[in-house]
């Protein structure tokens, strides 16, 4: 591989790893399994569970590698797809189908001043423990638009739906968010002014 | 009541806004995890390949055994050289019949001591 990994598509970079390139596989994980990771991670809201689908997806990412066919899809759709499938499965296998309100937020960053990373701690775990009121699609919907900014065509091939129902899911997930947000308002440090 | 859903949806949006900026690292045990995984993966496809490969008709495999076409020429024209010397031998090589202790029909053994002991049976009588 002697052009920058950067130049390579990911399309490239699995044809390399199918035919036996060990490098390729670390380039594809930097580039692909900390992005999968964050969307586990805010879809499934437990970093254990989130690292479990990572670690699956990106297993069948390699298994299927020498069945790859370069160019008839984005292997970062295919594998987002992948991922957002074993989210689902695993909250009906764990919940039957009920979403766990209860989920466990992220320590603050240690490197923000005390004060910051309590408040926008605080903030963030707020918006996730919002995100898993939502239903599981429209959480899904929400995650990939406005967190992984992914466009609407490409979310709905990853979510097997219509650019139209990705826009009403995103839509109504945002809404339903901000009213669960503004509840929450003064606790969250925000000013009325 | 419009002004406070506007103001909750940018509060929303610097939200997303603050959580974009700092993405979850991939744990170092998960990554390695990963690419474990990826060498193990990779190791089946190298180990499959040479299944993959047309299997050769089994008298190709005897030729390849044999040495290939050269060999199996040279074989031939011995085979040929040893079946012409059985059938017609030279005159510099010993017959392998007299080797043997045969010698020809008509000068038998066996048949000369059966008419002599028919003489002597005869004169006996």
């Amino acid at each position: 591989m002697n052009a920058p990994a950067a130049e390579v598509s990911d399309d490239a970079l699995l044809v390399l790893y199918a035919n036996g390139d060990s490098r390729a596989a670390a380039e594809l994980t930097a580039r692909l399994g900390s992005r999968v990771f964050g969307v586990a991670m805010r879809v499934m809201g437990i970093r254990a569970e989130a690292e479990d689908v990572t670690q699956e997806a990106m297993l069948r990412l390699w298994k299927m590698a020498p069945e790859w066919r370069p160019g008839e899809a984005q292997v970062s759709t295919w594998l987002y797809r992948v991922a957002m499938n074993l989210c689902i499965d695993r909250k009906r296998r764990a919940r039957g189908g009920y979403v766990d309100l209860d989920v466990v937020p992220e320590p603050p960053d240690p490197a923000r001043s005390a004060a910051e990373a309590l408040q926008e701690g605080a903030r963030q775990d707020a918006l996730q423990a919002a995100l898993m009121q939502l239903p599981e699609r429209q959480r899904q919907a929400v995650v990939l638009r406005h967190l992984e900014e992914l466009s609407n065509p490409e979310i709905a091939g990853i979510m097997d739906i219509s650019v139209e129902a990705v826009e009403s899911l995103t839509a109504r997930g945002k809404r339903a968010l901000a009213a669960a947000l503004a509840g929450r308002r003064e606790e969250l440090g925000y000013n009325d002014g | 009541m419009m002004a406070d859903t506007d103001k909750a949806l940018q509060e929303l949006d610097d939200l997303f806004a603050v959580a974009r900026s700092e993405p979850p690292a991939l744990p170092d045990r998960l990554n390695a995890a990963i690419l474990a995984d990826a060498v193990r993966a990779q190791a089946g496809f190298q180990a499959a390949a040479p299944a993959q490969a047309p299997r050769q008709p089994l008298w190709r495999e005897l030729i390849e055994a044999l040495g290939g076409w050269p060999a199996l020429g040279g074989l031939a024209a011995a085979s040929a050289a040893g079946l012409w010397i059985g059938v017609a031998p030279p005159s510099f090589v010993p017959d392998p019949m007299a080797l043997a202790g045969y010698e020809d029909s008509s000068t038998a053994v066996p048949y000369d001591s059966y008419d002599m002991a028919v003489v002597l049976s005869e004169d006996l009588q």
